[in-house]
């Protein structure tokens, strides 16, 4: 795996973004370009496709990519569709890679670009109700409301991410905060502060997916995928779930889970997609940490810290780390498991999990189970 | 929190081919979901399939336009348009058709909404232009 460095303004080009993690990947790995035979990526119209990443590092004819239309929903079907190919013997050697100028070129957070086109945007977008931190903010507050969560629950998440990211000499926001910082934080769409959302970031972050055979014989540990897994149909329109407090994460877990052969009970670390504080919390819940309803005295009790039985976030997060769209998640859970993570280490971590946006703006997720190979 | 801005901020209509004759009936201040034919589920947003039976035969379906509160959110940011006070957005659990969760503007600035509350739907749109959204306001005020 390879990053370029977080910023708020790489001042370069998603291609140059890509080339450059790609190039950092495949050095941590001992290969080079000429060994690359396949390229995937997932994006929305922001950054440089393989069409282009491919041909940039002189890799003409890759017999496998994929170019992935979507958000973090689909971060980690990236992964999974690219073991797919390692196994069907479609290709050998595929990078996944997304480069993102989030803050400097295109943010997420819903200023700066048009809306999405959706066909659902038309029945909320006429009512100023289409930003990210609108729509997990409305879904925050119908969990407050059900199961009594409270801020102080949200601002846990953020102040034990950043004491993570304290430990982390990658992550662009550093500094501890308290619970009381938290709290002052200004308003952004009630019931979310400004440390309830992530990070707006420029960055690069690379993955090499080979066979496990061939990964033993390269330069690093290798780490194994137990399971991959997406789908976990979740929407608003009539004849669907309909339940705003729970997620997509809910339905496909069980599957991700015995497809390992696994339980929640054998995860020793989890990087769960943060785009908000509160989505840590109902992932917590649908992936079966703690019972529906209680992610928030589950993460008050201090069991998501670093210390704790289920360390999550061990690199600050999207919300102090920076934010890959999914991909740094994975990047850190494969660095804990090789136990390379430094002053973050968990010790004798095992079993990983890593997880994409939990399905609510779009109705599905995907997820990896990871294993110390 | 009488300092809340009333009405929709009017971002993007973007109608399309499926649900074009809902907009139409809401401009002309009727609140209609479609029905199947075949199974009679009632079912909103509209599209061509009934999910319950796969089935295309459907009519519109006036319906009173009442719900409960599930959720609300009190933009303190300039998400779009608007004079640049806080406004709500609720998302209601709409009584006529099971499943369905919808957002509207909050038609009550002189509070915010509470959990759970039974709310009733108004045909609200900017002065001078007909009115063409669905805003919320609570059935006891």
């Amino acid at each position: 795996m390879g990053y370029t460095p977080f910023s708020k303004d790489s001042g370069v080009s998603t291609l140059t973004l890509a080339c450059r993690a790609i190039m950092a990947a495949l050095d941590d790995a001992g290969l080079a370009p000429d060994d690359v035979d396949g390229l995937a990526t997932h994006r929305v119209g922001d950054s440089a496709a393989p069409s282009l990443v491919g041909p940039a590092l002189g890799v003409h004819d890759p017999s496998w990519h994929l170019d992935q239309f979507g958000g973090g929903s689909v971060s980690h079907a990236v992964v999974g569709q690219a073991a797919l190919a390692v196994a069907a013997g479609v290709a050998e050697t595929v990078v996944c890679y997304r480069a993102i100028n989030a803050r400097s070129e295109f943010r997420m957070g819903g200023t700066g670009r048009g809306l999405p086109v959706s066909p659902e945007v038309q029945y909320q977008a006429p009512y100023g109700f289409f930003a990210p931190p609108q729509q997990y903010a409305m879904y925050a507050r119908a969990h407050m409301l059900r199961y009594g969560t409270t801020a102080e629950h949200f601002g846990r998440i953020a102040v034990t991410q950043r004491a993570s990211a304290a430990r982390n000499p990658r992550a662009l926001m550093r500094t501890p905060i308290t619970l009381d910082d938290y709290l002052a934080s200004r308003w952004i769409a009630e019931p979310f502060r400004l440390l309830d959302c992530c990070l707006e970031t420029d960055g690069a972050c690379a993955l090499v997916i080979t066979s496990a055979e061939r990964a033993r014989d390269l330069r690093r540990p290798p780490v194994l995928v137990s399971a991959a897994a997406w789908g976990g149909g979740q929407s608003h329109l009539s004849g669907g779930p309909a339940d705003p407090t729970t997620t997509a994460a809910a339905a496909l877990a069980p599957r991700l889970y015995a497809q390992a052969g696994l339980g929640p009970a054998d995860v020793d670390v989890a990087q769960l997609y943060d785009c908000f504080t509160y989505s840590v919390i109902v992932q917590l819940e649908d992936y079966g940490f703690c019972p529906k309803g209680e992610g928030g005295p589950y993460v008050a009790s201090g069991a998501t810290a670093l210390d704790g039985p289920l360390p999550v976030n061990t690199h600050g997060g999207f919300l102090s780390e920076g934010y890959v769209h999914g991909v740094n998640h994975i990047a850190e859970a494969v660095s804990q498991l090789r136990g390379d993570a430094g002053d973050r280490q968990v010790r004798g971590a095992e079993v990983a999990l890593s997880t994409a946006q939990p399905g609510y703006v779009l109705p599905a997720t995907s997820a990896l189970l990871l294993r110390k190979g | 929190m009488s300092d809340l801005m009333p009405g929709p901020l009017r971002g993007a209509l973007t109608p399309d081919r499926d649900s074009a004759p809902w907009w139409e009936r809401v401009r002309r201040r009727e609140f209609a979901v479609q029905r199947c034919d075949t199974c009679r589920t009632p079912r909103f947003p509209a599209r061509a399939f009934c999910p319950a039976c796969r089935t295309e035969r459907w009519h519109w379906e006036a319906v009173e336009p009442e719900g409960t509160v599930e959720s609300w959110i009190v933009n303190r940011r300039a998400f779009g348009p608007g004079d640049g006070r806080p406004y709500v957005v609720v998302m209601v659990r709409l009584a006529g058709v099971p499943g369905c969760l919808l957002y509207g503007s909050w038609e009550a600035p002189s509070r915010e909404p509470v959990g759970g509350e039974r709310v009733r739907g108004v045909f609200v749109g900017p002065a001078g232009e007909g009115p063409t959204l669905v805003g919320w306001e609570p059935v006891v005020r």
